[in-house]
């Protein structure tokens, strides 16, 4: 049966934009009124709409392209240049708190005791879990490597490892990051030092995390056997944005954890 | 998409007898050294300076003086440490 007489898909009727757009709304106006009424409830209601939406629109994007076979070479390509244009978006975003955390650090000011780090900040020591933590995301980017091979030479079992060991490692990095923060003798409240350190280091947890969870679906997609050796732009998406939050934590220990010390 | 022979026997490899060892060493070093330190540490004398413990507003959660991550034995309150 004859859809379409060219190459492109037009996808059919949706609600999950409407809905996300719905949640994306509700979670962040919610979080302003958290923070002024001190109430969750619209806060908590964005997010599970958000979080439903997510599921059910890739499931979606799933069950079109591996079971009704509509995503075409060139759809394909479109989806390349949506996740660099998307993951460019997303280096602009972090830009933005590295150019915050030079904005205070380059010139300290009298409030802080004209130095950096301010009078009274306890650093971690970067050649420390800082730096396990870098050794721990330069392992799991040789390890999705691997998993890619693996999936282009059709070896199944080579790829569920390396994703899997990739997994670990992220889910590592998470378990880290979360000790560190428990164990910090600075806050997010201590003068410009915790404010930047802690909006920079946590919105770059909140992509590990997120890095992590796009690995998993696609661990649990292979071994669903959804992708094939030469067709698999799910996996490499993820791949690419874990790639991204490598180069992120990179920059990130570089400038706060070691010049910033 | 380019065909690697053997490109992921050089991954594996990299990933199995590299990457991961220096994850185990890096952690076995770096649990030993925190491990020492923590034996010896004591917490900084409290000092009320002005730019930390900053609460123009309070936290949206509990008695609103607490950071999200507030560790009791190493994060002083405004007013000095709880214990």
């Amino acid at each position: 049966m004859i859809k379409s007489n060219h190459a492109f898909h037009l996808v059919d009727q949706s609600p999950w934009p409407l809905t996300g757009a719905l949640g994306a709304l509700m979670l962040t106006s919610g979080i302003v009124k958290w923070f002024h009424s001190f109430n969750m409830t619209l806060f908590i209601s964005g997010l599970i709409i958000l979080v439903l939406t997510s599921i059910q629109w890739w499931r979606d994007i799933s069950r079109e392209s591996t079971f009704q076979g509509l995503h075409t070479l060139v759809v394909a390509k479109g989806m390349r240049w949506g996740m660099i244009l998307f993951i460019t978006s997303e280096v602009l975003f972090f830009f933005s708190f590295f150019w915050a955390f030079f904005h205070s650090s380059l010139a300290p000011t009298m409030e802080i005791g004209l130095a950096w780090p301010p009078t009274g900040i306890q650093v971690f020591n970067p050649i420390q879990v800082p730096l396990l933590n870098t050794i721990i995301l330069l392992a799991s980017g040789v390890t999705v490597t691997w998993a890619h091979h693996g999936l282009m030479e059709n070896k199944f079992s080579q790829t569920l490892q390396g994703l899997m060991s990739t997994v670990i490692l992220g889910l590592y990095f998470t378990a880290l990051q979360a000790m560190e923060y428990i164990e910090a003798s600075f806050t997010i409240a201590d003068s410009a030092y915790g404010a930047t350190f802690f909006v920079a280091t946590g919105f770059h947890g909140l992509h590990v995390i997120i890095g992590t969870t796009f690995l998993i679906t696609c661990l649990l997609r292979h071994k669903s056997c959804h992708f094939s050796s030469t067709h698999h732009f799910g996996f490499e998406a993820a791949a690419w944005y874990w790639h991204f939050v490598d180069v992120v934590w990179l920059f990130l220990y570089m400038t706060i954890y070691w010049w910033g010390s | 998409m380019a065909s690697h022979q053997g490109g992921m026997l050089l991954w594996r490899r990299l990933a199995l007898f590299g990457a991961i060892p220096v994850v185990v060493l890096m952690t076995l070093k770096t649990a030993f050294e925190v491990s020492r330190e923590h034996a010896h540490h004591e917490r900084p004398p409290f000092i009320a300076y002005e730019h930390l413990r900053i609460r123009n507003k309070r936290f949206p959660w509990g008695d609103g003086q607490k950071s999200l991550f507030h560790n009791p034995h190493t994060n002083a309150l405004p007013t000095g440490y709880e214990e």
